[in-house]
């Protein structure tokens, strides 16, 4: 875990919450506090004029292009870094799972999909494509003081509901964020409990590892901005910790109106690259599609057809013990 | 800033280091343009001569709307149709037009509060009564009614509270600051003199003791909004509370406002401001107490004529 904290970006600790602050920080994204800065304190009233590097004459803001610019030769000064830069991953998880287990396993589920899918799905569908993909989220510790207000069933007296209020310290271990485009929330749901957070003697990498065949991988790139990326985070966090306290703090049996706030606390994030197969399979010429965890085969989600013969076949069955009852019960 | 005492206040002289000119710039503000040669100039300046050790800027928040930007939206905003302002106010005449950096208190804490409230929590009951059918007879009938239980709470409440900006300006106060906020800090900047540059920019005159105050009363405002949202039940009352404030923090960020001296009728005045950031506008419009006293009057003639009507018609 500290390994991964203390790769360069990290500057420090903010001194209120204690989460790592990152280069280009200026403030603690979760409260706010001011990040610490070094400036050399300069005892003499100076004047300081901007001049062009091109042409050597003062140069002023332009609010147009939002840096100082040289009205003479329109050249246009650099400011420092990017303020908000784009999220990039920290590290890859390995592969452990290769391409003809991979295969296997499709079939195997396929043959077991229930009743009402096609009998012959397993051997009529067609592999169309089997795709190596490095997905992208946050993986983020951190500590929380919960305060919350219910209303719960326990203590309700005329009204079935009673309030309820009280304060707890949580702590966040290893929760998952997906920052995905590729795969939906339902993909991700189905094979984030199969990853090995921790095992990370072969991350994190800068690349992509060299045993996936990069010519046909998929390997998606965070895609929002650092500033985005920590508000979805904590929106998260304030979620789980909702949920916890609706299951496990308010009393009763029932509750409604769960108010929470999160005090957040020693946040990190890690922003990692999941490996994963997506599938695609075709059956009576239309397309499917499954997705794989990368690290455990048993984890998986997909589409299949769904027959309507059998669904039809149960129905009248049904209708048939009904019709057949009722004319029972008319004759006697 | 723009106000009338600007005359009075003490004036710094700083040689033009383009062309030698002598600016003179009222003592609380950092930069100028040189009227010779415009070249622009930052004053980097770590005590007054009174001793009084300025505040120098932890933050910056660039301009994003153009001077013709903010002329256009302005003009707009004079023409814009008002109800009851003084018609005069569309005829009116931008005098002056500034982009200025305003500094601002930005603050911030941990906010660990204890309250009590009643809370409603409601129920259905049926009850009985009597009332007369249509055959003129008295019966009891019965009627479903909702109908509240009031309970009291008491809990605790944590919460950070961010982004809480006061003005460190005596120019202009928190109230018409507050017209034309919100701003979008995530686009600060650590201060740098580039961003300043050719820009008029003035220097905190309230302490960062003051700002600090303001910022703390500011944030109680927003832990009772907070702590009103955070009850539960049916209805709810906050009672009382008790807020402790730790960890707090106060940082100097400069602020892009544009400030237009506008005038109409017969020499009144008018201040408008424009986010130099987001491009709202906002301007105290007075009301003009002839349009009032019209509508009041069209009013009563309204309601006289009905009722007199009606009055004719029973008749």
């Amino acid at each position: 875990m500290s390994d991964s904290v203390s790769h360069a970006a990290v500057i420090g600790r903010c001194e209120r919450c204690e989460s790592p602050l990152e280069r280009g920080d200026l403030r603690c994204a979760i409260c706010g506090m001011s990040a610490p800065h070094t400036r050399d304190m300069e005892e003499v009233l100076s004047i300081q004029v901007l001049r062009c590097e091109g042409c050597g004459a003062a140069v002023a803001y332009d609010a147009a292009i939002g840096a100082p610019n040289c009205s003479f030769c329109g050249s246009v000064m650099r400011m420092d870094e990017l303020v908000d830069p784009p999220e990039q991953t920290g590290g890859y998880l390995p592969f452990r799972v290769d391409r003809a287990e991979a295969q296997a396993r499709l079939k195997k589920w396929l043959g077991s999909r229930g009743f009402f899918r096609p009998k012959d799905l397993a051997s009529r569908s067609r592999l169309e494509s089997l795709k190596p993909l490095f997905w992208v989220g946050w993986v983020f510790d951190a500590e929380a003081e919960v305060t919350w207000t219910a209303d719960s069933n326990l203590g309700s007296r005329r009204s079935s509901w009673a309030p309820h209020s009280g304060a707890t310290s949580m702590i966040f271990d290893n929760l998952l964020v997906s920052a995905s485009r590729g795969l939906s929330s339902a993909e991700v749901d189905a094979v984030s409990g199969s990853y090995e957070l921790n095992d990370l003697e072969s991350a994190p990498h800068s690349a992509p590892p060299d045993s996936v065949d990069l010519e046909i991988a998929l390997v998606e790139s965070f895609d929002v901005q650092r500033s985005l990326a920590r508000r979805r985070i904590v929106k998260a966090i304030e979620m789980t910790a909702a949920a916890r306290v609706e299951h496990s703090h308010v009393p009763g049996s029932r509750c409604r109106n769960v108010h929470t706030s999160v005090l957040l606390e020693k946040l990190v994030t890690r922003r990692l690259s999941f490996p994963a197969w997506v599938l695609a399979y075709r059956y009576d010429g239309k397309l499917y599609r499954a997705v794989i965890s990368g690290q455990d085969a048993s984890s998986m989600t997909g589409t299949s057809p769904f027959s309507y013969a059998r669904l039809f076949m149960v129905l009248g069955i049904v209708a048939a013990v009904v019709a057949a009852v009722s004319l029972a019960a008319s004759l006697s | 800033m723009t106000s009338a005492t600007v005359d009075d206040t003490p004036q710094l002289e700083v040689q033009c280091r383009d062309c030698g000119a002598t600016l003179t710039m009222p003592a609380h503000t950092f930069a100028a343009l040189c009227p010779y040669c415009a070249s622009p100039s930052v004053v980097d300046r770590p005590a007054d001569r009174d001793g009084f050790r300025r505040d120098r800027p932890d933050f910056i928040l660039g301009f994003d709307i153009t001077h013709e930007e903010a002329t256009r939206r302005v003009e707009a905003w004079i023409h814009r149709s008002r109800l009851f302002a003084p018609s005069a106010i569309k005829q009116a005449k931008v005098t002056k037009v500034q982009g200025v950096y305003l500094p601002a208190w930005l603050y911030g804490g941990v906010a660990r509060s204890q309250f009590e409230a009643r809370i409603g929590e409601n129920y259905t009951t049926t009850e009985t009564y009597t009332t007369t059918d249509s055959k003129g007879n008295t019966v009891m009938r019965t009627r479903t009614v909702t109908k509240t239980e009031y309970r009291s709470l008491s809990g605790d409440h944590a919460a950070y509270v961010l982004d809480v900006i006061v003005t460190a300006s005596k120019g202009l106060g928190n109230e018409e600051l507050e017209t034309i906020e919100p701003f979008d800090l995530r686009a600060m900047r650590r201060y740098d003199a580039a961003v300043v540059s050719g820009w008029a920019a003035e220097e905190a005159t309230l302490s960062r003791d003051e700002g600090f105050q303001a910022g703390r009363s500011e944030a109680m405002q927003k832990v009772e909004r907070k702590l009103n949202s955070f009850l539960p039940g049916d209805s709810s009352q906050l009672v009382d509370f008790s807020t402790v404030f730790s960890e707090e923090n106060t940082d100097l960020v400069l602020l892009p406002i544009y400030v237009f001296a506008a005038r109409y009728g017969a020499g009144e005045r008018l201040r408008i401001l424009v986010n130099g950031q987001t491009g709202e506008v906002q301007g105290k419009v007075p009301t003009s107490a002839v349009k009032v006293a019209v509508a009041v009057l069209i009013g009563i003639v309204v309601v006289a004529s009905i009722v007199l009507g009606l009055m004719g018609a029973s008749a």
